[in-house]
Formats: C-alpha cells, sequence, structure tokens
C-alpha cells in the first residue's frame, strides 16, 4: 500500500515537472530538421497526459496523495503535490485538452522559423499550470502562476517583429483618443503587467495569512483554524481572501482586469486554445477552486466569510453580463471567442460564489467545476477551429469570410457541434448541462443576491446563444465576402484544413457532444464524487436529501423546473435572433443598428468595449507618464541636476572669483592688509 | 589555510602591479585571464572562508584604531561572495568591450592613420592600466564588506573610490572627466560625513572595533546623530532619494564592465554598511529609524522606476532602475523583521545578477549597434537571440518574477514589510507595504518596456546586419543567468547563511538588549503565526 502511495507522488511530481523538462531540452533540438520539436512537444504533453490518468483511478475512488519535500529549509518551507480529486480531475483536463492543442500546433505552426522558442514556451505554460494544479502551498503554486503569466507575454507576443497582419483591433479606430489596435508585443506587455495586478493583490492575500497561520500549505490551513480566528478579531480576514481572489480576477480576465485578454488575441491561434481553455485563464477558477472549500469550512468554526463569496459571485455575474454584451458587436472572430471565454468564466465564478453562500455548497461547486470541464472541450475546439479559418481566409475579420460552409464541411460541423454546446444546446451538449446546473444552483441557494444573479445569468444564457449564432451565420453562412471572392480569383480558394488540424478540434467537438448526451449521469457522479471529496477533506457536509422535482419526467426528475424553463428559453430566444439577423439574414443588422439613435449609441458603447480599456489608459498608463515626465522635467533636471550638480560648480566658481579678486598682486595692498590686521591682532590684545 | 581572508584581500592589491606588466608585455588577452585567474582564486577564498558558519581573522594594527580583522559571516558572504564573483566574472567581459573603447578612443585622439601595428600597441598599453586599476577597485569593495573596525571600514570604502574615479574618467563616454569628478565629489562628501559619524561612535565608545563597540553603552544621543551621519553617508553610495545626484551620470558614463560593478555591486554596499554599521552596532537608533528607512525606501524605489519610465539612454535607464533597487534594500531594511531583513540582502544578491546582466547587456549594443538610445533600437531579438534570451531574464528577475532569484529577495522583503505591519498595528507600515507592492508593477513596466524597445517591434534601419556578441559577452551573461534561476528555486544557497545570522541579530543573540525587547515577537519570525 505504501509503495502504491510512493507510486501515484512520483507520478503527481512527473505530472509538472515532466512538461518542463520537455521545454529544457527544445533549445537543444534547434539544429534537428523540422518535425523533430514537434514530435517531443508531443512526447512531453502525452507522457504528462497518461501520467495524469494514471492518478485518476484513485482520485475517482477518493483517494488522496499528498507528498512534500524540503525546499526553502531556511525559512522552513516544503514543496509539495496534492493530488486530491480536485487537483486529479483539473489536472487531466489540462493535459489532455493541450495534448490535442499541441497536435494541433504542429500543424498550424508548420514552417515557422522560430519554432523551437514556440514550442518552449508551449510546453513552459503547459508545465506552470500543472504546478498550479497540483502544488500543495500557496508559495509553490505562485511560481506556476507567475509561470503562466510569463509563458503567455512570450507566447502572445510571439510574433515579435509587430507586423501589420499580427495586430488585433482596426487600424485607425479610437476611442476616448486611445488607439483600438494592438501590437503583439504590446498586447504581451499588457497581459503580463495586468495580470501582475492580480498577482500583487495575490501576494498580499497571500502573506497575511501567512502572517497569521505561519504556513502556504492548502491542507494546514484547513487543518488548524485558529489563524482564521485570530484574523476575523482583527477584521482582516475578509480583506486577506478578497486579496487572494484579486489573483484570480487577474488571471481569469475578470471585471475590472479583464481587458487584456482581448489583445492576448494577437498570439498564434494555437496558443489562444491553450490560454483559453487549459492554461492560464482557467488558473484563477482553479485557485477559487482550492480557496472555497476551505473558506467555506470555516464557517464550522463559525466564520462567516459571506462577503467573500459575494464578491466572487458578483465579480463572475457583472463580467458574464459585460463580456457577452461586447461580443454581439466584434468583427474579429478570436475576440467574439475571448469575450466568450471571459463570460463564460464569470458564470464559473458566480457558481463558486453563490455555492459559498447556500447550504448546499457543493451544488454551486460541482456546477461551477462542470462549466470548467465542458468550456475546456468547447472552447479549445472553437478556437483551433477559429484557426484553420484564420488560416485558410488570411484574415482575422468575420466581415472577411462568409459562406465557407461547402468549402470547409468538416470545420462546419465541428464549430456547429462546440457552439451548440457553448449556447446550451438542450439536453445533447455538456454546456447545457453545466449551464443548467449553474442556473440551477444560483436559484435554490436561497442567498438575498440569488434573484438578481439569475437574472443576470438568463440575460447573459440569451446573448452568449445571439453571438455564437451570429459567429456561426457571418463565417459559413451569406454570401461569400469580397476577401474570400478575391482568394479564388487568385486560385488560392477556400478549402478544408489538413487532418492535424482538424483531427483534434474533431475530437473535442464530438467528446462534447458525447459527454452531453449523457449529461446527466456525468454531473451526478461528479456531484456525488465531489460531495465525498468535500466531506472528506474539509468536513463540509452537505444536507441534501433525495427530493425530486416531482414536475418533471423521469429521467430529468434530478433538475430545477425553473432553471431549465429559463434554460430552453434563452437558448431559444438567443438562437431564434441570431438566426433571423446572420443566418436566414431576413433583416440587415447594419440597418437595423442605423435605424435609430439608442441603437447606434449601444452599438458604439459595445464597440468601444463599454470604455473601460479607454479609461484604463487614460488613468493607469497615460497619466502616470505625464505624471512621471513633469517630475523628470521639473524636479530630477531642475532641483537635482542643475541645483545640485551645476548649482555646486557654479558657487565654487563664484568663490574662486572671490577669493581671487583678493590677490591683486599690489604689494602695497597687501601691505595694508597685513598692517590693519597687526593693529587688530594688537587691539585684542590690548583689551 | 592560514590568513585566508587576508589573502582574498591583499593578491588582488598585491599584484595590480603585475597586472600592468602583464598587459603592457602580453596584450590584452594574458591580462584578461590573468585578472580572471586572481580574482576567480580569491573567489574561492572567500566561498571556502564562508563555509562552515564563516572565518574570522585578527591581525595587529596601529593601536590607535585597534585591530585589523577580517570577517565573514553569514551577512558578509553573500557580499563579499557575489562581489568577487561578478568581477572576476566582468574581467572576462570587459575584454572585447574594452578593446572597443581603446580603439575608439585611439581613433578620437589619432584619427584612423597610425595603422592596425599602432593600435594594437595603444591597446596593449591601456589594457595593462585597466586591469590594474580593476583589480584594485574590486580589492577595495571587498575589504569594506570584511572590515571590522570602522577606520579600517572607512578605508577600504575610499579606496573603491579611487580606481572608480580613473577608471571612469580616461574611459568613460561623454564628458568623462567631469563626471568622474562628479563620482568622486558627491561619494567623497558623503564618505566624509559618514567619517564624522565613525569618530562621534568611536571617541564616544573608546574603540573603533565593532565588538568594543557593540558592547559599550554610548548616550543615546549621540548614537541617534551618529547614526544618521551614517545613514546619510551610506545614503550617497546607496544612490537613496536626493542623493541619488551623481548616480544617473556615473552610471551611464562609466565604461559598461565598471557600469555593471558600480550599479549592483558597488553601491549595495551602502545597504551592508546600513546592515552591519547601524543595524548591528546601533541596534537602538535602528529601531528608532528603521521606519523611516522604510519610507525612504519606498519613496526611493517609485522615485528610480518613474525616472527609468523616462529615459531614452539605455544605461542611464538602467541607472534608474537601480536607483530604484536600492530602494527595495532599505525598504527591507526598514521592515525589521528577520525575512524582510534577510529579504533585503537577498535583492542584493538577486540585483547583482539581474542588473550585472543587463549592463552587459547594453555592452553587447553598444559594441555591436554602436548607440545606447532606446528610439533608434528595436526587433534585434532576431540578430542575437542569446543576448535578448539573457536580456528577458536579468529583466525578469530585477521585476522579481519567478522562478529568478528576484522573486526570492522579493517575497521575503515585502512579506517582512507586512509582518512587522501586522506585529505593531501600525497603519503607515500597512499603506507603504501596500505601495512597496504596487511599485513592483512599476518595475515590471519599465522593465518590460526596455526590453520591447531594444529586442522587439520594428527594427530601424541599418540594424539588419547586426551580429550576435562573440562569446567573451555572451559567457558571462550566461552564467549570471543561469545562476539566477538556480538561486530562484533553490534559494537555500545564501538564505541558508542569510536567515539564520538574521535571526540572531534579531532574536536578541549576541547583540544589545534594545534590539531584542524590539524585535521580540520577530524572533519567532522563522516560523510565523500570530495565530498560534
Amino acid at each position: 500500500m505504501a509503495e502504491h502511495a510512493g507510486l501515484m507522488a512520483t507520478a503527481a511530481w512527473l505530472v509538472w515537472i515532466v512538461p518542463f523538462a520537455a521545454a529544457l531540452i527544445m533549445p537543444a533540438l534547434k539544429r534537428w530538421p523540422g518535425r523533430v520539436p514537434g514530435w517531443a512537444a508531443i512526447a512531453g504533453a502525452a507522457a504528462s497526459a497518461l501520467l495524469a490518468a494514471s492518478l485518476l483511478p484513485g482520485a475517482l475512488s477518493g483517494e488522496e496523495v499528498h507528498a512534500q519535500t524540503s525546499w526553502i529549509a531556511a525559512v522552513g518551507l516544503e514543496a509539495g503535490v496534492l493530488a486530491d480529486p480536485l487537483a486529479v480531475i483539473m489536472a487531466n483536463v489540462v493535459a489532455w485538452i493541450s495534448l490535442l492543442i499541441v497536435i494541433y500546433a504542429t500543424g498550424y505552426m508548420k514552417g515557422d522559423p522560430n519554432i523551437v522558442r514556440f514550442w518552449f514556451w508551449i510546453m513552459f505554460f503547459v508545465g506552470s499550470m500543472q504546478l498550479i494544479v497540483l502544488s500543495d502551498n500557496l508559495l509553490q503554486m505562485f511560481f506556476g502562476w507567475e509561470g503562466v503569466g510569463l509563458a503567455s507575454y512570450a507566447l502572445i507576443g510571439f510574433w515579435y517583429r509587430d507586423k501589420k497582419k499580427d495586430h488585433v483591433g482596426t487600424e485607425g479606430r479610437t476611442v476616448l483618443g486611445m488607439l483600438d489596435y494592438y501590437a503583439p508585443t504590446h498586447a504581451g506587455m499588457k497581459a503580463f503587467i495586468m495580470t501582475k495586478i492580480g498577482d500583487i493583490m495575490m501576494l498580499a492575500g497571500m502573506f497575511l495569512i501567512f502572517a497569521y497561520a505561519g504556513t502556504f500549505g492548502f491542507r494546514e490551513l484547513v487543518g488548524d483554524t485558529a489563524w482564521a480566528v485570530a484574523m476575523d478579531t482583527q477584521g482582516l480576514l475578509v480583506p486577506a481572501l478578497v486579496l487572494l481572489f484579486g489573483g484570480a480576477i487577474g488571471k481569469s480576465a475578470q471585471f475590472p482586469l479583464n481587458e487584456w485578454l482581448l489583445e492576448a488575441m494577437t498570439g498564434p491561434t494555437a496558443v489562444s486554445a491553450l490560454i483559453h481553455a487549459a492554461t492560464m485563464v482557467k488558473a484563477g477558477v482553479f485557485l477559487v477552486a482550492r480557496l472555497g472549500p476551505i473558506v467555506f469550512a470555516l464557517g464550522a468554526a463559525g466564520l462567516l466569510a459571506d462577503q467573500f463569496f459575494e464578491v466572487i459571485a458578483w465579480v463572475g455575474a457583472i463580467t458574464a453580463l459585460l463580456l457577452a454584451t461586447q461580443g454581439m458587436v466584434n468583427p474579429e472572430i478570436k475576440k467574439v471567442l475571448a469575450y466568450s471565454t471571459g463570460s463564460q468564466i464569470g458564470y464559473m465564478m458566480m457558481a463558486f460564489g453563490v455555492a459559498g453562500l447556500s447550504e448546499q455548497f457543493v451544488d454551486g461547486y460541482t456546477a461551477g467545476f462542470y462549466h470548467l470541464i465542458s468550456h475546456a472541450m468547447f472552447k479549445a475546439s472553437l478556437f483551433m477551429a477559429a484557426g484553420s479559418l484564420l488560416h485558410v481566409v488570411g484574415s482575422r475579420f468575420m466581415t472577411d469570410m462568409g459562406g465557407l460552409r461547402h468549402h470547409m464541411r468538416k470545420t462546419y460541423a465541428f464549430v456547429w457541434a462546440a457552439g451548440l454546446a457553448l449556447m446550451g444546446a438542450p439536453f445533447i451538449t455538456t454546456g447545457f448541462w453545466s449551464k443548467d446546473a449553474i442556473f440551477a444552483s444560483v436559484f435554490e441557494s436561497g442567498s438575498e443576491w440569488a434573484m438578481p444573479i439569475f437574472a443576470i445569468a438568463v440575460i447573459t444564457a440569451v446573448i452568449t446563444a445571439f453571438y455564437t449564432t451570429r459567429m456561426i451565420g457571418m463565417v459559413f453562412f451569406g454570401p461569400k465576402s469580397d476577401h474570400v471572392k478575391r482568394l479564388e480569383s487568385e486560385g488560392r480558394g477556400i478549402h478544408e484544413a489538413p487532418l492535424s488540424m482538424w483531427v483534434p478540434y474533431g475530437v473535442l467537438a464530438a467528446v462534447t457532444i458525447a459527454v452531453g448526451v449523457m449529461g446527466l449521469a456525468f454531473e451526478e457522479s461528479l456531484h456525488a464524487l465531489f460531495g465525498g471529496y468535500l466531506e472528506g477533506s474539509f468536513g463540509i457536509h452537505s444536507p441534501h436529501g433525495e427530493e425530486a422535482h416531482g414536475a418533471l419526467p423521469a429521467p430529468l426528475s434530478g433538475l430545477n423546473p425553473v432553471a431549465l424553463g429559463a434554460s430552453l428559453a434563452a437558448f431559444a430566444a438567443g438562437i431564434g435572433l441570431g438566426y433571423a439577423f446572420y443566418v436566414g439574414r431576413w433583416i440587415d443588422p447594419a440597418r437595423f443598428v442605423a435605424s435609430n439613435p439608442v441603437f447606434r449609441g449601444m452599438h458604439t458603447v459595445l464597440l468601444s468595449r463599454w470604455y473601460i480599456n479607454a479609461a484604463i489608459y487614460w488613468c493607469f498608463v497615460v497619466s502616470p507618464l505625464w505624471l512621471a515626465r513633469g517630475v523628470f522635467r521639473y524636479f530630477e533636471r531642475t532641483a537635482i541636476d542643475t541645483g545640485m550638480n551645476t548649482g555646486l560648480e557654479r558657487a565654487a566658481r563664484w568663490a574662486a572669483r572671490v577669493v581671487q579678486g583678493a590677490q591683486t598682486g599690489v604689494t602695497q595692498s597687501y601691505l595694508y592688509v597685513f598692517g590693519a590686521g597687526l593693529l587688530f591682532v594688537a587691539l585684542m590684545l590690548l583689551m | 589555510m592560514d590568513h585566508i581572508l587576508l589573502q582574498a584581500v591583499f593578491i588582488p592589491l598585491l599584484l595590480s602591479p603585475v597586472a600592468y606588466l602583464v598587459g603592457r608585455r602580453h596584450g590584452m588577452a594574458a591580462v584578461t585571464w590573468f585578472s580572471l585567474a586572481v580574482l576567480a582564486y580569491c573567489t574561492a577564498l572567500v566561498a571556502i572562508a564562508s563555509l562552515d558558519g564563516g572565518t574570522e581573522e585578527r591581525h595587529a594594527w596601529t593601536g590607535m584604531f585597534g585591530e585589523f580583522g577580517l570577517v565573514v559571516d553569514g551577512l558578509a558572504s553573500p557580499f563579499a561572495i557575489m562581489i568577487y564573483a561578478l568581477s572576476a566574472i566582468l574581467a572576462v567581459y570587459s575584454r572585447p568591450y574594452m578593446e572597443h573603447k581603446f580603439a575608439e578612443q585611439y581613433r578620437e585622439a589619432h584619427g584612423e592613420g597610425g595603422g592596425a601595428v599602432a593600435l594594437a600597441e595603444y591597446v596593449r598599453a591601456k589594457s595593462g592600466t585597466y586591469h590594474a586599476l580593476y583589480l584594485v577597485f574590486a580589492m577595495g569593495m571587498l575589504g569594506t564588506v570584511l572590515a571590522t573596525n570602522l577606520i579600517q571600514f572607512y578605508v577600504f570604502f575610499e579606496v573603491m573610490l579611487i580606481p572608480g574615479f580613473f577608471l571612469i574618467a580616461f574611459w568613460g563616454d561623454g564628458p568623462r572627466r567631469k563626471i568622474a569628478l562628479m563620482f568622486f565629489f558627491w561619494t567623497h562628501a558623503g564618505a566624509v560625513v559618514l567619517l564624522l559619524g565613525f569618530l562621534a561612535i568611536g571617541l564616544s565608545a573608546g574603540t573603533f572595533d565593532f565588538a568594543g563597540i557593540a558592547a559599550a553603552s554610548i548616550d543615546a544621543d549621540i548614537v541617534l546623530v551618529a547614526a544618521v551621519a551614517i545613514a546619510i553617508g551610506l545614503g550617497v553610495k546607496l544612490a537613496a532619494f536626493m542623493f541619488h545626484i551623481w548616480l544617473p551620470w556615473v552610471h551611464g558614463a562609466a565604461p559598461t564592465p565598471i557600469s555593471a560593478l558600480l550599479s549592483p555591486v558597488m553601491i549595495g554596499i551602502g545597504a551592508y554598511g546600513i546592515f552591519r554599521l547601524i543595524m548591528e552596532l546601533l541596534p537602538a537608533a535602528f529601531s528608532e529609524l528603521s521606519v523611516w528607512f522604510h519610507v525612504w525606501g519606498l519613496v526611493t524605489m517609485i522615485y528610480g522606476g518613474a525616472m527609468a519610465l523616462m529615459q531614452d539612454d539605455l544605461k542611464r535607464l538602467l541607472a534608474y532602475s537601480s536607483i530604484s533597487q536600492m530602494g527595495y534594500l532599505l525598504f527591507g531594511l526598514g521592515s525589521q523583521s528577520v525575512l524582510g531583513l534577510a529579504g533585503a540582502e537577498m535583492m542584493y544578491v538577486t540585483h547583482a545578477l539581474g542588473k550585472g546582466i543587463l549592463f552587459m547587456m547594453a555592452g553587447v549594443i553598444i559594441v555591436r549597434v554602436g548607440t545606447r538610445s532606446l528610439s533608434r533600437l528595436g526587433g534585434l531579438a532576431g540578430r542575437m537571440p542569446i543576448t535578448a534570451t539573457c536580456a528577458v531574464i536579468g529583466a525578469i528577475t530585477i521585476a522579481g518574477v519567478p522562478p529568478t532569484s528576484g522573486f526570492m529577495g522579493e517575497w521575503l522583503v515585502f512579506y517582512g514589510a507586512l509582518e512587522t505591519a501586522v506585529e505593531e498595528g501600525s497603519t503607515l507600515r500597512y499603506v507603504t507595504f501596500g505601495l512597496g507592492l504596487v511599485a513592483t508593477a512599476l518595475t515590471m513596466s519599465y522593465m518590460l518596456w526596455m526590453i520591447k524597445r531594444v529586442f522587439f517591434g520594428k527594427m530601424p534601419e541599418g540594424l539588419a546586419k547586426t551580429r550576435e556578441a562573440g562569446w567573451h559577452m555572451l559567457a558571462p551573461m550566461m552564467v549570471l543567468a543561469g545562476f539566477t534561476v538556480v538561486l530562484g528555486i533553490y534559494p537555500d544557497i545564501f538564505l541558508g547563511q542569510i536567515v539564520p545570522y538574521m535571526s540572531g541579530v534579531a532574536g536578541g543573540g549576541p547583540l544589545g538588549p534594545g534590539m531584542a525587547t524590539e524585535l521580540a515577537g520577530v524572533g519567532s519570525a522563522i516560523a510565523p503565526g500570530v495565530g498560534h
């Protein structure tokens, strides 16, 4: 038995070490011919995925692997892996989706001269994410946390030459005087610095907890709650937790640190898929999933951190709505998907937040995590498909596509499948079940905020279905755009993507549907697993009885009828509107928007990103630079340089001139002074 | 081995004339290897001396001042090792850079005429002088750090100034003599204030030996005044806010290998002085002043960072960045908790590594591109991939991103600051902690922006044929870049020495009772936890 545990622990270590090792050998492959680095990356990702899978049987039976080793002995800190059911499932999601994306990228990045750098950072990215997932303490997790930041910086700015085709945004368009057109290197910096703001908050929260608890370890924080009592009496508990959540806000692109996610689209599409489905933005959700039970379990000690969960729920709700609305109008396909990611992450946050506000912690917890899994699958699929479209069409604008469904049949089918999951098409997609679970958990939470958050969730669902249909309609339906016609006239007609590209997103689209068909059963087993996990590891008991909602027929008896109804209605409304505008093309959207000033104004506001991005630039880029310039000119240059350096020089010169003035060289005047001195001394003596 | 520290300090000084002759006779290559060998040997000596809890040597000196002692303990050893290690590495780096510089000055003086033979002769003559001064410079810095006596400290403190002055006056850029004079004047002025403080302490205690001063009871007023004088003197060295006048000029103008030594290694000795002279010898004054160090550090951090944003000259940008980094050191010093103090010392090490790499990168750009104006650079990553990689590692070390050593310094500094804030319940300290953390975003911004302007983006006309630097320049950068990552993952290499030392000081071990009561709560800070 001990031997078995040892093996499991080794596997857990290797899950994150193997990708790093693969990254480190990449530079050595520089001289090797074309495909070798790609194969090495696939091998690394596959090995990591198999190792993660080997942990799965144990985790499903509720086992927990926790191994530690000495690290910063001087400060008494240890490194460790914690492979509990939460971490193992997450690790598997990350590993398998990354593997598919890596396979896809071998096709997508074919022939790139900097391929070794690409693979280095991809593997570094995956390794960092697995480090976050499997760490047993906050400090070690922070290494992975910054690792994904670093990798995203390097990969978003991968095409560092800032060629025009690699920019995002519309050239020349400004919002409040700020250009809405970004180069890859700028976008990479923006991502790194904006997430750093979140990281700063997270560090502050970590340190506060460490100051009281003396440990960064997740398990240790649960074991002894004296730290929380002490913090609570000083009123620091909730601030510290909210600060920790700040890290998640940054990494997961939640309001108000959401703006970096859009510019992150300058990276190669495989990178976007990785960021949105498997690594980076999911890290924030995972952090909340890690901390949520710890905080909720404090309730047993009489410490209610409701405000913490309220902040999470509201940040999630606001982000979900805010980003979904912007997804309705953006012309760039990857940006629409990016808005959608932020919005869907908002759903997850909403679920975790509401979970903490309700008696049934496990319901919201399962719903949030289920949505994380299903989103990982369909969003990865959508992004990779979008990459194929970009690859074939050579433009990031949906207005340059149109009518592609006859030419790219496979992609068309897969985008529909994954898109339906995003919209939450009833009964056959994972997206439906997970979103419905979120609706139900919000609705049933009994929190005072349940109704407004529920309303936001439903409205967002309508918008989600609308913008997804819009995207599909603009890309695959309608007449061909001028751009496509020009490509065809040049003999570079539209064709299906190569095998290595469409297979990965095909697989994911198929899995999305397959899991969706048996979605309720999947949800129930996840629910049972997390129920046991939360009970066993945190002592969170869920008083859920087997209360059937009698209104529904037997196969759906576990569902909440209101949530189900809202979900169905939202889907129908969204897809109906989208169909009318963009697939059936019964109404011209441009004319519709132009028809009255209110719509026009709304369109401008949404296209201008609610002015949040521009406001951030004004407050945190333009103004500080202006201030720094002022200080440099009028203080550093004037007071310090001129005042002290030049001033001193002048003073010395002036003093020299005064002294020089006395050196006349005339003997008489020297004698006069000498005589006067003598007289003075004589008088002094006489007095 | 006997007199191991004496050897480490005086071998470079004694061999400095030999270096001059080797340079004259055999040229740059030979003298480079000679310097490297000398400094590597001495680095090894220092490293050996710092094993097993350190080494202490005492030698008879003039009765008036006390003993001539040399000590390597948990505090001195990271400083000492970094000083010599970096000097050794930079000796290699100096070769291509200084050859380039000598040739440039030769052309300035003699025009293109004279031919290759005359140029080679000129380079040979200069290389001896350069390395002779270089060895004395390194030795002066080491002597300061190992000193156990105020007068001895002062002497070495001034010794490093003289070769520094000549190195800048001979081979600097721009108005180099004027700037060298500025360097000499301001740091000397600081040193004089320092000396006044020393005299006040030494004369009241009746001894200049550290051990004697720690044991003596001095009037509290004198202690405070002297501590302020010492802090000002060291503040000039540190280039803390308002005393940073000289630094951007000097670091911008000094020949790049010397900038790379001045900037991280030399100015940090100011922080060492605060550790050794104020924290250890005058603990009562230290507890009183620590909040001011804290605030001073914060202001320096933000000011340096903001000014770095405004620079177009690559080396000046790095100079302002050094000011900002010294702010982190002061900030950590002011935190007054074991981990904060340990973090401040770790920041010295990590700044030496990171800034060393970045100055070397600037030197590569100067040699290969011929400009240091950021507006005329860009997109060089493809032309010089190894330099770019090292520079990014250096930049994220300064920005404190794991897995570089920068993070290991930074988290300790900020955690230490917070811990004291929690202990004391001091709002001021909570605020400085918060602002300090936010300032890390500023650091990251100017670093990333600099990297972008040098290595990424569109390439200006005329840079398309830029070549990667030779291995004399690349190898030193790669060594430092590798070490910063190793240290970031396994910081115990230095923390294993620093933390026990700091907990000894702060825990009230061998030192005055004032410290012990002031920091009583922090003594347990190795395993913190107010809640337990």
